[in-house]
């Protein structure tokens, strides 16, 4: 396996029967997930894309011992639905859905710590092992297997960097979406060390933006642990960003010097992390480095 | 994430029993002598109402009587504070102040927690204490989930050097500080400075508080006033209205991306290039061609010298993007030059939909930045 998923991880689709929750699912499935339950309260007994449904997460796990769940579910009614799929035992909770109170989110934050439970998202395009299965929305067309890990704040910008990668035919191990909320499950630290214990990853690409400090954390976490070379992009390191100002994600908000992508270039730099100028740089500079 | 207004925090503040100075705002001439009569005073403070720091300074806030009021008042209402309105002039007791401090709670991104910032230099700005006295600066840090109560509080207002009735006034502004977060999503609230009156009384001299716009949904009443609230100019409160993520820049060229990251990358590589952007603009996931028409009659509107649209469709279609390109630029009658870039989903279809009206689409991002960058200068 690559990293958090790989084609025999059973996952459970919370809001299965919606609008988003069953045209991603039929993705996911098409992409070879296994796609083992779907639960909508009120909606048990039904079946959608050959799959049931449950209307509890504790129905459905014990039903097909699912490990993994992901959430298309309104804002708000995220709270609850991240709650009922800790407690139902749940060890990868992926939250796809954007809008979710921040309070809401620290909240279900400290459940997972408590639990044991890694959490990827809010508002996150979620998570894709490449060959072999996906949790959530990135595009499989874009991605081909190979050794480059991807973690990262954004969606479409990550989409960006994969294909550049895929068209310069550097596949990638796994690619994590973190989203783009101030408060988040995992975060690049996290998954630096996952991608660090596999085997299967040789590069590690970070793709960051302005605000929060996550990016200063991953720096010094690449000093003391992190043996594998890593790359970054950083979007907003621009004279036009203007501080205070929420550039669309509610974590992409800049107070004072430390949030701005200029400093985060520069802890990034100095902790030897090569960073590249745009998007499709990302594979000239592992080119360069190998 | 929006900010209220100095009066609205305060009202908040009194709703939750935080000691505040009378206020009243201002309406006309007799509002003013009613206040008079109200506080037993002549002279009072007005107070510009602007959602921008640094009042003070650009005299927004001035100590006046019953009968210099109203001129002062029509001087600054409705003038602009760090391209922000003033809306409205709060007039406010005098407080006699014995000592300035400094009070703020805030939902801390880093550890998910609430954390409690006091310090003994108030009154200034709390950022310069930071950096120049990081020994003034006392935290107490507290989870999510807590039920606070004054106990909290105490060994934070003892590092204060807060004593006796002094000490469970401070834990008692703490914890309705506190209360008030939780019930209405607020992620911060300021007060700076909590001053101390001659005869011990700890009362809240200005506010800042910054509610969660993601919460909404459940705070009604703070969000019926989200229009007055939000720090847009009128273009992004137009934007907000039909779900568009929009902030004004100075730059030459306008932009529309689909993705908060991929709008950020696309402001950035123009000016990589040698251009700088207009605008940033996300007209987020799964955007129909209604939403790129109305981003497209956004950008119509302002003064640009040429258009970069910027789309890798996830969930978003190209070829709704590319009818929403189509009609705008059959509408709107553009006058400058126009550059697409756009691949993912149904880009086939896009792009086709797009050749057939004569627009022409690239597919990578680089070298179509390029091509706006090029056509905008080449027209200099």
């Amino acid at each position: 396996m690559a990293v958090l998923l790989d084609k025999s991880t059973k996952v459970i689709v919370q809001g299965m029967t919606g609008k988003q929750g069953s045209f991603h699912a039929k993705s996911m499935i098409e992409y070879g997930t296994q796609v083992v339950a779907g639960v909508t309260p009120g909606k048990g007994g039904l079946e959608v894309l050959g799959v049931p449904i449950y209307d509890t997460m504790k129905e459905a796990v014990e039903a097909t011992q699912a490990t993994a769940s992901v959430v298309f579910i309104p804002a708000p009614f995220v709270y609850s639905a991240a709650l009922e799929a800790i407690d139902s035992g749940i060890e990868l909770l992926t939250i796809i859905t954007e809008g979710v109170p921040v309070r809401d989110t620290a909240r279900i934050r400290r459940k997972v710590l408590e639990q044991n439970v890694i959490l990827v998202g809010p508002n996150c395009p979620g998570l894709i092992t490449p060959g072999e299965a996906k949790i959530g929305i990135i595009p499989g067309v874009i991605c081909s297997k190979g050794n480059v890990g991807i973690v990262s704040r954004s969606g479409t910008l990550t989409y960006e960097i994969i294909q550049n990668l895929t068209l310069s035919d550097y596949g990638q191990s796994t690619c994590i979406g973190l989203g783009g909320d101030p408060i988040r499950g995992i975060d690049f630290k996290e998954s630096l060390r996952l991608f660090e214990q596999d085997p299967e990853t040789k590069h590690i690409v970070l793709v960051g933006e302005i605000g929060g400090t996550g990016e200063q954390e991953a720096a010094q976490l690449v000093k003391e642990e992190i043996s594998k070379p890593v790359y970054a992009f950083i979007a907003g390191n621009g004279t036009w960003v203007k501080p205070g100002k929420q550039m669309g994600h509610a974590g992409a908000i800049v107070h004072g010097k430390s949030g701005t992508a200029q400093e985060k270039l520069r802890i990034l730099n100095e902790a030897g992390i090569l960073t590249a100028n745009t998007p499709s740089d990302i594979p000239n500079k592992i080119k360069e480095n190998m | 994430m929006s900010m209220l207004y100095e009066f609205e925090g305060k009202l908040l503040f009194k709703d939750s029993k935080i000691p505040i100075p009378r206020i009243r705002i201002y309406t006309d001439v007799e509002s003013i002598k009613q206040f008079a009569e109200e506080i037993g005073s002549d002279t009072m403070m007005a107070k510009g109402q602007a959602l921008a720091g640094g009042r003070g300074k650009a005299g927004l806030i001035k100590k006046v009587t019953k009968d210099t009021a109203e001129e002062y008042i029509k001087s600054i209402i409705g003038k602009e504070h760090k391209g922000k309105p003033v809306a409205a002039v709060m007039l406010e007791e005098l407080v006699e102040i014995t000592k300035e401090y400094y009070l703020a709670l805030m939902l801390d991104n880093k550890s998910g927690s609430y954390l409690m910032l006091a310090s003994t230099m108030g009154g200034v700005d709390i950022e310069e204490v930071a950096e120049n006295h990081p020994n003034e600066i006392h935290r107490t840090l507290l989870p999510v989930n807590i039920d606070p109560q004054t106990y909290h509080f105490m060994e934070l207002g003892k590092r204060m050097g807060f004593k006796a009735k002094t000490l469970t006034q401070f834990a008692s502004i703490c914890v309705k500080m506190f209360k008030m977060a939780l019930k209405q999503d607020l992620t911060l609230i300021e007060i700076n400075p909590l001053v101390i009156t001659p005869n011990d009384k700890l009362i809240a001299a200005d506010s800042k508080v910054v509610i969660d716009g993601n919460a909404y949904f459940r705070q009604s009443s703070i969000a019926a006033l989200q229009s007055q609230r939000d720090q847009h100019t009128d273009l992004e409160f137009e934007a907000t209205q039909a779900g568009i993520s929009y902030v004004q820049l100075d730059g030459e060229i306008g932009i529309i991306a689909g993705g908060a990251g991929l709008s950020m990358a696309t402001c950035d590589l123009l000016e990589f290039y040698g251009s700088s952007p207009a605008n940033f603009l996300d007209v987020g996931g799964g955007a129909n061609d209604e939403k790129v028409y109305k981003a497209l009659e956004l950008l119509s509107k302002m003064d640009i010298k040429g258009i970069f649209v910027n789309f890798f469709a996830g969930i978003t279609r190209c070829d709704d993007v590319a009818n929403g390109i189509v009609s705008a630029t059959k509408k709107l009658n553009f006058k400058v030059p126009i550059v697409i870039r756009m691949i993912g989903t149904k880009d086939v279809e896009g792009i086709k939909i797009l050749e057939e009206n004569g627009i022409h689409a690239y597919n990578k991002m680089e070298p179509s930045a390029l091509k706006i960058v090029e056509l905008v200068k080449g027209g200099n």
